[in-house]
């Protein structure tokens, strides 16, 4: 199965990723995607929950804590989703494409 | 390699003139601002390109 | 082996780039960090990872001189910057 990794560190393009990561759902490819930097607080809005069924999310925690969201709960990122930036690494390493927004 | 840039706002000076060094007179642009997207064409065009680079 | 450039002119998230970049060293052997335009706004937790950049043979480039200086960037120009940029397999423009 072909694999998409997509950074988010921008607050500007949450509906870009949205369609993205729906679109190449649509097309059976597995979408990775990676909030760090501001792209973290893209998580409190409200459409943030329609990438629950078709993306794996992570965020990065250190960005988490760092824009005053700890203890704020996240559609579809469980306690081992809040990863560091070694995950973002094994993303880049392993998804067949790698977008930024 | 085949390069896709990725606009996903309207491009300064700076960006131009990295896509021109880059990508030459042979250029493939993908613009995803102030239009009507179509998001299934942009996964093709990413995965039918070896690189993507999305701008600022 | 794969290579990586992250260009770096938000100035709100400089530390995030950097962070970033180190952080892609645990995967991808040749990892360059470009600061491009803006004098980096020098703080203990930046200049920590960029020392561990440095250790972990990261590269790091910029255009503006007071960042070659003052914190031992190498100088690259925007068309050597643009070389960078078409050479490397992945680009993350922060």
């Amino acid at each position: 199965m072909a694999k998409l990794g997509i950074m988010v560190r921008d607050t500007k393009y949450l509906e870009y990723v949205i369609n993205t990561a729906k679109a190449a759902h649509t097309k059976g490819i597995q979408v990775e995607i990676f909030f760090t930097g501001k792209g973290v607080l893209l998580t409190q809005e409200p459409n943030f929950k329609e990438l629950v069924d078709v993306a794996n999310l992570y965020v990065c925690d250190v960005s988490f804590r760092a824009n005053g969201l700890e203890g704020k709960e996240v559609p579809g990122v469980g306690f081992k989703q809040f990863v560091t930036q070694a995950r973002n690494a094994e993303m880049i390493e392993d998804c067949d494409r790698y977008l930024v927004f | 390699m085949k390069i896709l840039h990725v606009l996903k706002s309207e491009p300064d000076k700076t960006v131009n003139k990295f896509i021109d060094i880059i990508s030459g007179e042979d250029k493939d642009i993908f613009v995803l601002y102030d239009t009507e997207v179509d998001w299934e064409k942009f996964v093709d065009e990413v995965f039918e390109h070896d690189k993507v680079i999305c701008w600022w | 082996m794969k290579t990586l450039v992250v260009i770096v002119r938000d100035r709100e998230q400089q530390y995030e780039a950097l962070r970033s970049s180190l952080g892609a060293l645990l995967e991808i052997p040749s990892v360059k960090m470009i600061v491009l335009d803006h004098e980096i706004e020098m703080h203990e937790a930046y200049k920590d990872n960029m020392e561990f950049l440095d250790e972990m043979e990261g590269e790091r480039y910029s255009n503006n001189k007071a960042n070659v200086e003052k914190y031992g960037f190498k100088y690259a120009n925007i068309e050597e910057i643009g070389e960078m940029l078409k050479d490397a397999d992945i680009v993350i423009p922060f």
